[in-house]
């Protein structure tokens, strides 16, 4: 079976992106599931960025090392990745001589690193030491003149040089393609559909394509891999997409019916809300334009002046009828905490989609995190619920992206839709999500209200009817108030109004389905039970059934819903185990507290990683075993740079 | 114009100080949604917090009272999903012009067709009379145990700097006077703003209503009065005049329409290059489902990420 790691590196602002999209086009091209996995810093230009790019074909999560073919760019992502080579490391011979020194882009923790294991091994400190080290190693070194092959590329295309000095990506990437075995074709395929109705940018790249075919073809024939077989994907039924965490979930609002977008720029989630710009004016479907007499709808979405209005602002849209959200990352949401109470006393809808990023503070904010679970349970003051939903996938994001959205307006209530980094960045294939089993449910709306309206009116499951504003007279107050909204501090009436407001939430324990809320992946009958949450879930899918084959029973248990919580449930599957691993992607373990909290059980072994990278299979696999054999409290993770 | 039974006013007890302008606000908002014909659920105060947040308490209109500091990104949320609200916010000078100063500059540069009026009494009333922003130098009231020592932000030329595409000054105890400008900011198509001068009372002993009627008069009656931008190429010498009139306090203090720019478009217009529809049908009114289901195609939509 493929299970395929293609990586490959170099500085930002140089291609990388654009390489890493190309390359997974031309595997699902040639039939795979595909799952690259971005890294950059905090930087528009220079610094180093890498794409690790998981070719399998059933199931690509999450990311793995080590990689079958590493490509460098450039000198830095010789020195940072030459650990990663499982079987290739394809080089640049122009940068041969370079000592790492002499790179200032590198953080001088891992020059001090890299120069330490280069001593140890007896050679330079140079490109040349590393390839030295590498060809010691048993891996297949491939230096290729990328400046050179350029100048051909340009020279065929009848270009500048500058003009097409970007596409040295596709020609390091090429050579990388040809050597596992992938047809030129499927990459000039790829090229065509990324750069789509740019033929000024095609051609070049496709000669440069070509031009790399031809040189690996004849310099490495010897090395060369056969031809890589088809996977099971090459004619799919449904169309396939390729999406990242941020495009899915803004796919999903449209699905959904969100009609007010507002954001802050913030990193990760900005491209969420840049994406649905892009399409904020989009066609419906012929059928429901024939139904409505209507053939497009549109987000209105609004870039504010910060977070805070961003949150008002759509609690605002969604009092006067429609359906809002915002998204935002850590600081942002640190930001909204007034608003999010705000939100819960009036009982407005609204979704916060919350994509986690290294912290505390401005942190780590290209890098991955889990450490938002605790905000997004606790945040704001006050006795205040509200629905906490962690996706673990991009799959998972675009369901629970429209699911935020019924729930938002079924409860009446905020919605946190926990992402992170790693899920956001990282791009996915995807066949045409199935709307078919999609509902949209409103919830409990009076279209005909009476003047003034009881917007707060007491019953049985806590929910009272809702009217937009300029349907009838409403009345809200940040105050504790009355079934009519008006202020009140009577405290018989607020025991009976914060009593209505939490047995909102009694209800959605009960009306929402065990299924949207905790998965059980895995023999149900092993003895052995790992505990995540979130992008853990993909090396957690890869690790259950590794070990399996090692003859280790490990099953998975995936907590989605977090508020409110499947306490019964959990507890259940927890207690039936005589070991359980708790693995995520924070310092404090915030999901075994939650579980704690909630559940009484005491997660005994936990595996934690807060380099701000995701974590790899392998690592997990590994770490699972160590702590069978040594049945250690705490595992923390470090691989990946 | 709606009939006579038509009530604005709720039956609510009104806990403001004797005395406080707020009656005065309260009684032009009345009077001018009544003139002008809007029907109490087409229209929406939303109120800050604080003695002016509670306006929206003590109407019959809808009301939507708000954070400290955040009624204009919740206004300004409103009219984008249902523009065919007339939408009022009541907001203090601490609101405005302190905790929620970002929303206020950012206001002008949308150009939201919501009409701000800004309750400018010098202080933080419900909190026992602290300095607000649109305090003096060096003025102690009487809440004070020291002198202020923070300058006064002047709200006319920061919406002058902002962005803002009307603004007006009135005066909290002059209704009529009041009602007539609060009427020409909400037909106004774009950020209308108008800032009233308010005694206090309880807290300011230094802008009393003798201090302020010592030095108030209307723009209106002053020979050539024009405040209003036709052609782009009035508004220099318009914003000219604006500022020249906004730095009259200490002896005579300008009131009325001081600037009003007819060119610049209002949000709903620059928002429809980009959705040529949603004017007419707006968020609120879009479908988004037929018998609860959705009523659109990712591949159909999102034709950049295909791969096919």
């Amino acid at each position: 079976m493929v299970d395929l790691v293609f990586e490959i590196g170099g500085p930002q602002g140089g291609g990388i992106e654009s390489a890493g999209q190309m390359a997974l086009r031309v595997f699902m091209l040639k039939g795979y599931r595909v799952y690259g996995t971005r890294e950059y810093h905090s930087n528009i230009i220079g610094k180093h960025s890498y794409f690790n790019i998981r070719v399998r074909e059933d199931r690509a999560l999450a990311p793995n090392l080590p990689a079958d073919i590493v490509v460098s760019l450039d000198a830095e992502s010789v020195f940072t990745h030459f650990n990663d080579v499982g079987e290739f490391m394809v080089y640049d011979t122009g940068v041969l001589s370079k000592d790492i020194d002499s790179i200032q882009s590198m953080s001088k923790y891992l020059k001090a690193r890299v120069k330490e294991e280069l001593d140890a091994n007896g050679v330079p400190h140079t490109v040349d030491g590393v390839i030295k080290l590498l060809d010691k190693r048993g891996k297949k070194t491939v230096g290729v003149p990328l400046r050179s092959l350029l100048k051909t590329t340009a020279e065929r295309a009848g270009v500048s040089l500058v003009s097409i000095s970007r596409a040295i990506n596709t020609i390091g990437m090429a050579v990388g393609l040809s050597l596992i075995g992938v047809e030129l074709e499927h990459l000039e395929k790829a090229i065509e559909l990324f750069f789509a109705g740019k033929q000024k940018i095609v051609k070049p790249n496709v000669i440069a394509a070509q031009v790399a075919y031809e040189y690996a073809k004849e310099n490495f024939s010897s090395i060369h891999r056969k031809k890589m077989p088809d996977g099971p994907h090459v004619n799919p039924v449904k169309p396939r997409l390729v999406v990242s965490g941020n495009d899915i979930v803004a796919m999903g609002k449209i699905a959904g019916g969100l009609r007010v977008q507002t954001y802050y720029p913030i990193t990760p989630a900005a491209d969420e809300s840049l994406y649905l710009e892009k399409f904020e004016d989009f066609p419906l479907t012929p059928e429901a334009a024939e139904k409505l007499g209507l053939e497009r709808g549109g987000i209105v979405v609004v870039q504010t002046e910060d977070e805070i209005s961003a949150l008002n602002m759509a609690i605002g849209a969604s009092l006067a009828g429609a359906r809002a959200a915002t998204s935002t990352s850590g600081p942002g949401v640190s930001l909204m905490a007034e608003a999010l109470g705000y939100a819960g006393i009036i009982e407005a809808p609204v979704v916060i989609t919350l994509y986690m990023r290294g912290g505390p503070s401005t942190g780590m904010p290209t890098r991955n995190s889990q450490s938002d679970l605790l905000t997004a349970l606790f945040q704001g003051h006050g006795d205040l619920p509200r629905i906490v939903i962690a996706s673990g996938d991009h799959e998972e994001a675009f369901y629970d992206a429209i699911k935020a959205l019924n729930w938002a307006e079924k409860y009446q209530t905020p919605v946190i839709h926990l992402l992170e980094k790693a899920i956001a960045n990282a791009m996915k294939d995807l066949f045409n999500p199935d709307l078919s089993s999609v509902v949209i449910d409103r919830g409990k709306i009076e279209r005909n209200p009476p003047i003034p309206f009881p917007r707060f009116k007491y019953t049985e499951d806590g929910i009272s009817p809702r009217a937009f504003l300029g349907d009838t007279v409403v009345w809200y107050t940040s105050n504790e108030h009355d079934q009519y909204g008006r202020r009140n501090e009577d405290p018989v009436e607020r025991i009976k109004m914060q009593d209505k407001r939490l047995k909102k939430f009694e209800t959605a324990a009960k009306e929402i389905p065990l299924e949207d809320k905790v998965t059980l992946y895995g023999d149900p009958d092993a003895k052995i039970t790992l505990v995540g949450w979130g992008s853990v879930k993909g090396a957690a899918l890869d690790a259950i059934e590794i070990l399996k084959e090692e003859g280790i029973n490990v099953n998975y248990l995936h907590l989605r819903m977090f508020m409110p919580f499947p306490s019964e449930y959990v507890r259940s599957v927890l207690e039936k185990a005589t070991t359980v691993i708790g693995v995520e992607g924070n310092a404090l373990a915030q999901a075994a507290q939650v579980v704690r909290m909630f559940t009484g059980f005491e997660i005994p072994h936990l595996i934690i990683k807060y380099t701000g990278r995701p974590i790899f299979v392998q690592e997990l696999v590994d770490s699972v075993k160590h702590v069978l054999n040594t049945g250690d409290k705490k595992v923390v993770l470090s691989l990946g740079q | 114009m709606a009939s006579e039974k038509v009530r604005y006013m709720a039956d609510t007890w009104k806990d403001w100080c004797p005395g406080c302008g707020n009656y005065g606000i309260i009684t032009a908002v009345e009077m001018a949604l009544k003139e002008l014909g809007i029907p109490p659920h087409k229209a929406v105060d939303v109120g800050g917090i604080g003695c002016s947040g509670k306006l929206p308490e003590f109407l019959a209109i809808n009301g939507v009272h708000t954070l400290h500091g955040r009624p204009i990104p919740v206004a300004t949320g409103i009219k984008l999903a249902r523009p065919e609200l007339t939408v009022l916010i009541s907001a203090g000078d601490g609101d405005t012009l302190g905790i929620g100063a970002a929303h206020f500059v950012a206001a002008g540069r949308r150009n939201v067709d919501i009409t701000l009026l800004l309750h400018d009494n010098g202080v933080y009333g419900l909190t026992k009379g602290q300095a607000s922003p649109t305090l003096g130098l060096f003025i102690k009231t009487k809440a004070l145990s020291k002198p202020n020592i923070n300058s006064p932000v002047n709200p006319i030329l920061l919406a002058l700097a902002s962005g803002y595409t009307f603004i007006a000054r009135g005066y909290a105890y002059h209704v009529k006077q009041l009602k007539e400008i609060i009427k020409a900011a909400i037909q106004h198509k774009g950020t209308a703003l108008v800032d009233i001068l308010q005694p206090c009372p309880t807290y300011n002993n230094v802008y009393t209503k003798e201090w302020y009627e010592q030095r108030i008069y209307y723009l209106d009656e002053e020979e050539n009065w024009n405040p209003v931008v036709e052609k782009p190429e009035e508004l220099e010498k318009k914003m000219e005049q604006t500022i020249a009139k906004a730095l009259e306090w200490e002896e005579r203090i300008p009131l009325g329409i001081l600037f009003q720019d007819k060119t610049k478009p209002e949000y709903f217009e620059r928002l429809k290059i980009r959705i040529p529809f949603i004017e007419d049908i707006p968020p609120y009114k879009q479908p988004i489902d037929v018998n609860g289901k959705p009523i659109v195609d990712v591949a159909q939509i999102f034709v950049d990420k295909l791969v096919i």
